[in-house]
Order: structure tokens, then sequence, then C-alpha cells
């Protein structure tokens, strides 16, 4: 479905990806796992139209989307609910989950934003207060609700559980294990690698802008090096 | 007490032409950062055009409102397109120096195109009518009609549309308004394109309450930033609660202390509100 061959990202002078290539099958979920400023996340970014590609070239559906602008990715049929939430916080929770829609020109918009609350009751709670006044789990709830929105063919999390507790962490890993039920196509982005790769059908493991590993969730979860340098026992 | 509510209704006039003009100021300030001091300018300009239209090829009052807006619109993009986007990823000095420019650049155009005599938009609007003692002339009336008509038409479309929700979008946080799958191209043109509308209305109403003559512009845009300050940098109900406490404030101002002070007492109580309320009367803190 996605396909990344030799792409490289570099913000001005300095390169952050030197050349990596990977593949998102149908129906799959994939992880990209690694320590901070490994390249991760500026793969998505470039993947989602927000950072230039320098070299290589991204394919989504057999269709060349390299440097596609962000707008364009959307319409593609990929949806990234990005770090750090980035709801819109003085719009209301409904509101939000409507921007989700955005490009969409169906009329079942209104019905799929009933689904998201009851997939999300939270959210039904808190349907009319500025999203800016919800709580991190609740916001990280609404993006993902948000991204949904969409009704995207390939769902992309970039380090969902970031700065949540570890009770809202356990959430957010069963939320994305539903999403991943309900027949989405997932690329995920965690620093929590045991979350990831528990999660993950297969995974990539970044170090310093380049993928080192690469195999399913399970194997990498018993890989040597992964262990000793990512899950910590 | 007559004569309070006389001069509240004087004020609501020239504060809707104040919302008008401010409301086009707080989406561009919102979504781009930008000063567009060149506003008033060009609101002055689409003002300048109506009375053209009217007197030198004798369109109807309406006709000529028309034409102006549908310039407006076109000029707006223009702006946008030619002197803000170059800019767009460069140094925030340098929109603030483009804006200066395109405000001496307008104002220049006007002084050429339509000289420097002092114009009255004419209206035939003559009638006067007493509401329980208050007097309302009835352009004053069709005035405060027009422009809560397009306050709550604006109102509307950034509440109830996608592209005006789009708009909010991009004003709290452009990067997720990508991701959403907005095309932030196109949305500053949308803005600029209804904004200049909103000042050529604007424009209009002060050319047939007042009158339109050089630096009428400046006068303006002064305006419509401190009604900006005053309710809030980038908030749209801010915009509207603003531009109406400073219109009823001047009015109240002239009829009762000095119409001479009444710049002089409406920025005191401006001051006196930024000093409680730092981030304007609606601004988010």
């Amino acid at each position: 479905m996605l396909q990344i061959n030799d792409l490289k990202v570099a913000y001005g002078p300095i390169d952050v990806v030197h050349g990596i290539s990977l593949t998102v099958n149908a129906g799959e979920c994939v992880a990209l796992i690694g320590a901070n400023g490994a390249g991760k996340s500026s793969t998505l970014k470039a993947i989602c139209g927000l950072v230039p590609v320098k070299g290589g070239s991204i394919t989504f559906e057999g269709r060349d989307i390299t440097n596609l602008s962000g707008h364009a990715v959307v319409q593609a049929g990929i949806t990234m609910c990005p770090e750090g939430r980035q709801v819109f916080p003085q719009m209301s929770t409904v509101k939000n989950l409507r921007m989700g829609a955005y490009m969409r020109r169906d009329a079942e918009q209104e019905a799929d934003l009933e689904r998201m609350m009851d997939m999300f009751p939270i959210l039904r709670d808190r349907a009319h207060q500025a999203a800016g006044t919800l709580s991190g789990g609740e916001q990280e709830m609404l993006a993902i609700a948000r991204a949904l929105m969409a009704r995207p063919k390939l769902c992309i999390f970039d380090e969902p559980s970031l700065g949540l507790a570890p009770k809202i962490v356990a959430e957010v890993a069963a939320t994305i294990a539903r999403i991943k039920a309900m027949g989405k196509t997932i690329l995920l982005v965690e620093q929590n690698s045991l979350m990831a790769l528990r999660l993950a059908d297969r995974a990539y493991l970044f170090e310093a802008g380049e993928i080192v590993l690469s195999g399913t969730g399970e194997e990498l979860q018993s890989h040597p090096e992964v262990v000793k340098a990512y899950l910590g026992h | 007490m007559i004569e309070i509510l006389q001069q509240i209704v004087n004020g609501v006039a020239i504060g809707g032409v104040y919302v008008l003009i401010a409301l086009g100021l707080t989406t561009v300030f919102g979504i781009l950062g930008i000063a567009h001091f060149a506003h008033g300018s060009v609101s002055m300009f689409g003002g300048y055009l109506t009375f053209f239209l009217v007197t030198s090829w004798g369109f109807p009052l309406l006709l000529a409102i028309l034409v102006a807006l549908i310039v407006g619109f076109v000029l707006g993009m223009l702006i946008e397109l030619l002197a803000y986007r170059p800019v767009r990823n460069a140094n925030h000095i340098n929109a603030f120096i483009v804006a200066l420019g395109l405000t001496m650049m307008v104002e220049g155009l006007n002084l050429q195109f339509f000289g420097h005599e002092q114009v009255v938009i004419p209206t035939n609007l003559s009638r006067v009518f007493d509401i329980g003692g208050v007097t309302i002339p009835e352009l004053r009336l069709y005035v405060i009609i027009a422009a809560a008509l397009l306050i709550i038409a604006m109102t509307l479309f950034v509440e109830k549309t996608k592209t005006g929700q789009a708009i909010r979008a991009v004003a709290e946080n452009r990067d997720a308004a990508i991701l959403m799958g907005v095309n932030v191209k196109t949305i500053p043109l949308v803005v600029f394109a209804i904004s200049t509308a909103l000042g050529v209305c604007a424009g209009v109403m002060v050319g047939s309450l007042f009158a339109i003559a050089p630096g009428i512009g400046e006068w303006l845009v002064v305006k419509g930033f401190a009604v900006l300050i005053l309710g809030g940098l980038g908030s749209i109900p801010g915009a509207i609660v603003g531009g109406l406490v400073l219109g009823v404030t001047e009015a109240l101002a002239a009829g009762f202390i000095s119409s001479a002070y009444k710049d002089v007492i409406a920025f005191v109580v401006m001051i006196a509100v930024l000093l409680l309320r730092p981030q304007g009367l609606m601004g988010k803190a």
C-alpha cells in the first residue's frame, strides 16, 4: 500500500534521514521505533508533505506522492494523528471532529461523528467544550477520533503515548488495537517501544537516520539488541 | 436618557464601520500574522470607486456598490498573491515593510485616479425617522442594518461553512489544518478577498455618512487596529465587541464632553480596558 524507497530528508544543510526504505501492506500495523532524533517523525512528516523530500520516492497505492502538498496527501487517503495531539484549542470538540472530515463531501459525516462519540464516550461529554480545556488523555482521544473522521486508508500515529500518564497510555494502546481490528492500515511511531512492538505486525528500528533492523513485532521484541537498548530488561 | 440613547445610536453606526474594518484586519492577522496597514486605503479605494461609478458613469448606487465589491474581491486576492505571498516565509519585518509600502502605493493611486478633493457619495436618502424621541437619519439606519447583516453573514460563514472553519483552523494551528486536508495556499486568498470586500463596504459607508479624502484611509486603519487590540488580536467576536465599544465611546464622548476630545477619550478608555484585560476584551489570555 505504502512504499518508501531510499527516502532522504534534510532540514537545511542537516541530513536527518539517510535513504531509508520500508513498506506498509494493506491491513497491516507497522511500527517505527528508535531513539529520539533517529528520523522517525521526519519520515512521517515527509510522507504527509509537511517537510520536503530531498531524495528517494514515496508511493501510495501505486501512485507517486513524493513531495505532494499536504492537503493532496490527505485527499489520497493518508491521515496523520500528529505528535503532541495538535487539536484546535479554541474550537469545540465537535468542531475539531468536523474539521477531521474537512475534505469529505459525502452525506455520512454526521453519522461518523456519532460513531466517534460512541467509540469515545468522553468526547460526547466534552462535545461543546473548547478542545484546549480537555486533559492530555482526552485530547489524544480527540486527535485520534479526528484523524478517523477523514476515513483514511492509511492512518499514521506519531508518538500517541507521549506525555501521557501510564493508565492513559494503556488506553491509547487499546484504542489503536481496536482501530487495527476495524481493518485500518496503521503506521505507528512510538518511543514506547514495548507498546509499539506489541501492537505491530511488523516493525523497523531507526538509528541515526537509518533503518538498522526490521522484522515482525515478536521478532524484534526478543531481539537481543532491541531488548538491551530499547526495552530495558 | 433620550440623549444617551441618541448618542448610542450615533455610536453604533460608526461602530459598525469600525467592526467591518476590524473583521478584515483580524482574520488576516489571525491566519498570516500580518498587520495589513493598507487595508484602510484599499477600503477608501472602494469608496472612491463607488463615488466615481455613481457620479461619472451614472450607475445606480446599489449597482455601483456591487461592482466595487467584486473589484474588492479581486483586488484582495491580488494583494495576497503579489504583495504578501512572496514574503510568506521570510522574516516578519519584510511583511511589515511590504504593508507600509502597499499603503503608500494605494494612497498614491487613490490620489492619482480620484484627485485630492473631498468627496461624498450621493445617496438621496434624506428622510429622518423619529423612534420614541431618538432621531435616526434614514441613511444612518441603513448603514446600521447593512453593517449588522454583513457582521452576521461573516459570523455564519466562519462558524457554519467548511471554508470558514478552515480559516479558524489555520489561525489556531496551521500544521494541524494541513493534516486535515486544508489547502493553506488558497485559504489566504479567500481571507483577503472577503476582508477587502468588507473593507469596501466600510469605505462606501464612510463615503456616504461622512466623506472620503486623502488620509481618511490611514485614520480608519488606525481605528481598526485600536479595535483589534481592544477586542483581542485575531478574535472575530473581539472585533465585533471592540468596534461597537469604540464607536459608542466616541459618540458618548463627543455628545457629553467635547467632540474635539472624542478620540483622546476613546483611547483613554482603551488604555483603561487594556490595563484590566491586557489580552483584550474577548482575547484568550
